[in-house]
């Protein structure tokens, strides 16, 4: 029994497998790290890939906003008076004269008076970017913690 | 890679690396558009685009000035000197504002170029050049409104019309800001509001229409230049206002081969002259209005009167009689305003000139107004004369928009309104229309009733050239001799005419101006008839309906 508690101690203390349970232990930590870096990399390239998309999509609302104001103008070049009278007059039209003219009275009839340009539903101006934009993975985890009912709290709390 | 970290250099490397981390911007506003009272756009913005190349991208200087030259129409040797001699610019513009039709074929060109190199794999002969969008004021209608509108430069200002009177508010604020370069820190670009949008109270329809009829009344009756506005007299909102010459507003580099002086870009507001005999709408006014005269008050004409120990005569030179009031308007006798202004005394004549803002900017919301000029008494040039001749208009500089202003206290009611162009903003898609108030009440609503009477009746006794079938006007011509090396010359006048209608309802107020026409020197056989004009398209555009039917609509 004794040689059996010898022979059980010796083994574990023999010198190979102390610095096996080292390198095991150097290798979950590398392990560890290297799932962290590529944990820490995959958002990076992440965040970078959408960083990117966000400046080509300012362009794009740029080009955007040209073209429409392109657009815009073109329109009212088409629509312009010396053009719209030409095609008017291409058509046969010509401007009424008095005497061509015949007035009917409508009871409660008012002429509106001026445009109105104005928008139904205004666009609401959010000038806040998702915290998904430029938050770090760091600050990430410490907001994940910080706030009690997110993340892990939120499962218990009623 | 650790050694650098830990190196002395390390924070310099870490300076320099955040000097280019963050890059600061400022992004401007698109700038606002203006359109007319129904919507119709009267100037917007367009796409040009700055052509240029990328230095250290070139491959091919030869090619891509060729290239660049063939499309653009440019020297080629002045293309490929500015290329190989960049003078340690990183970009080389080439071209500036060239419009998207001419860069369009050019863009087709290099992508085409591209994709053949990249089936390669060689580098394109057009690598570097680039084309570099901006927005530039575009103005659909040309030169129509281009008095009132204006122009934008390419210095980034507004001249002249609403263009310059309203620059900040088009333009907006330019937003500044740091961009990060990093994608990594990416950043929400600001929002930039748009410069406020202009809705005007001119009406396309009616301008180009006012405009016409004004070049065809050079054309008929040998006239220099002219001027002719059409304002609403009930709240001074304008509705044309046509001048000549007019410039083509996307072609505005051309203004020096028009224009002498600025004042001649929009004469209606900047150029002051003596009005002659539409003055004497004034006189009565005053007249009327201070009990001093009465529409019947008899006056009988001998042909002069000596005011400030100087003679003052008829047009005509001619005694003309036994009057009454509505005789003097409708004859236009110098010899009875004088009269009326003498018998009133200058304190009272010159007080309601002021009440009437003669010798005073109206405030009209374009650029470049004239303040004209009244001589009063006190003043080194003021003679006691003036009282007699400024009565009818003599002695007295005034610009068109003054004498609408002036005379629409007569229309309106006794109220003067303050002319305007701007009748609504419009921002971040909210609009908001402009109310403005009247600008005084120089005379009583019964003057105001009695004195459009007087005018319209005087109009109706003469079978004037001026009536309008249907709806009942009132007005007054103007014949002015023009000063010139400080005589009148009785060959070169000023022809005017001013009236509104309809009479128990006015709903439009014109002015016409006609500078030395040579067919006839009297207003009476020029503005005149241009007013009747003018007045039948304005009804028919405006959908005024005449008198006998508009009166039944108000009648239960």
């Amino acid at each position: 029994m004794i040689n059996v508690l010898h022979l059980t101690h010796a083994y574990r203390q023999a010198p190979w497998r102390i610095q096996r349970q080292w390198a095991g232990a150097f290798l979950v930590g590398a392990l560890v790290l290297a799932m962290i870096s590529a944990l820490y990399l995959d958002v990076t390239a992440q965040a970078a890939i959408l960083g990117r998309e966000i400046q080509y999509l300012q362009a794009d609302t740029i080009e955007v906003q040209h073209a429409n104001a392109d657009l815009q103008t073109r329109l009212a070049t088409l629509l312009s008076k010396s053009n719209m009278e030409a095609r008017a007059r291409a058509l046969g039209y010509r401007p009424s004269e008095q005497g061509e003219i015949h007035y009917v009275i409508v009871a409660g009839y008012f002429q509106p008076n001026g445009v109105n340009l104005a928008v139904t539903n205004p666009p609401v101006v959010v000038n806040v970017t998702p915290p998904e934009y430029t938050q770090s993975l760091l600050d990430w985890i410490a907001a994940y913690l910080s706030t009690p009912a997110a993340g892990l709290a939120a499962d218990i709390l009623p | 890679m650790i050694r650098i970290q830990v190196s002395p250099e390390a924070a310099d490397f870490r300076d320099q690396s955040d000097n280019f981390a963050m890059v600061k911007r400022t992004f401007y506003p698109e700038r606002g558009e203006i359109y007319d009272r129904n919507g119709h756009l009267l100037a917007g913005n367009e796409t040009v685009y700055t052509v240029g190349v990328n230095i250290p991208d070139m491959v091919n200087i030869d090619v891509l000035a060729r290239e660049i030259s063939l499309h653009l129409g440019l020297d080629y040797q002045e293309t490929y000197d500015k290329l190989l001699n960049p003078y340690d610019l990183v970009f080389v513009p080439i071209a500036n504002f060239v419009e998207a039709d001419k860069v369009a074929p050019l863009k087709e060109t290099v992508a085409r170029v591209a994709k053949e190199a990249a089936a390669e794999y060689r580098p394109s002969p057009l690598a570097g050049l680039e084309f570099h969008p901006t927005l530039q004021r575009s103005y659909p209608e040309n030169a129509l409104a281009a008095n009132v509108v204006g122009f934008y430069n390419r210095n980034q200002r507004g001249n002249f019309g609403v263009e310059e009177k309203y620059n900040d508010l088009l333009a907006g604020t330019p937003v500044e800001a740091w961009v990060p370069q990093d994608p990594n820190r990416a950043a929400e670009i600001p929002h930039v509001p748009n410069g406020t949008s202009l809705i005007l109270t001119i009406d396309r329809d009616l301008q180009a229409s006012v405009e016409s009829m004004l070049d065809q009344a050079l054309t008929d009756y040998g006239a220099q230049n002219g001027t002719i506005i059409v304002m609403n007299p009930r709240n001074g909102e304008i509705m044309a206002m046509a001048t000549t010459p007019r410039l083509n507003l996307n072609e505005f580099w051309t203004y020096g081969d028009q224009f002498d002086q600025s004042y001649e870009f929009n004469p209606a507001i900047s150029m002051q002259y003596e009005p002659g005999s539409v003055f004497k709408i004034l006189t009565m006014a005053a007249g009327l209005d201070t009990g001093t005269v009465t529409a019947n008050t008899p006056f009988y004409d001998s042909g002069s009167i000596v005011v400030g120990d100087v003679t003052i005569q008829n047009w005509d030179r001619r005694p003309w009689g036994p009057q009454d009031m509505i005789g003097c308007l409708q004859h236009s006798l110098n010899v009875c305003h004088a009269w009326i202004s003498s018998t009133m005394g200058k304190e009272l004549f010159y007080d309601y000139m002021n009440r009437f803002g003669i010798g005073r900017p109206t405030g009209v919301d374009l650029a470049g107004e004239a303040p004209g000029h009244l001589k009063v008494p006190g003043d080194f040039d003021w003679y006691p004369v003036d009282l007699g001749t400024n009565a009818f208009g003599q002695g007295v500089a005034v610009s068109p928009i003054q004498m609408m202003m002036a005379v629409s206290a007569v229309a309106n009611g006794g109220y003067m309104v303050t002319p305007h162009v701007l009748y609504g903003m419009v921002s971040e898609g909210r609009q908001i229309n402009i109310n403005m108030d009247p600008a005084g009440m120089p005379i009583r609503a019964e003057t105001a009733y009695t004195l459009s009477q007087m005018l319209a009746i005087s109009l109706e006794n003469e079978a004037s050239l001026a009536l309008v079938p249907g709806y009942r006007v009132a007005g007054k011509t103007g014949t002015a001799e023009i000063p010139v090396n400080g005589y009148y010359d009785s060959s070169q006048t000023n022809a005017s005419f001013i009236g509104w209608g309809p009479v128990d309802d006015p709903q439009f107020m014109i002015y016409v101006w006609l500078n030395r026409p040579s067919v006839s020197i009297w207003a009476n056989d020029t503005a005149a008839p241009v007013f009747s004009e003018v007045a039948q398209q304005t009804v028919i555009l405006l959908n005024i309906p005449p008198d006998s039917i508009r009166q039944q609509a108000v009648q239960p």
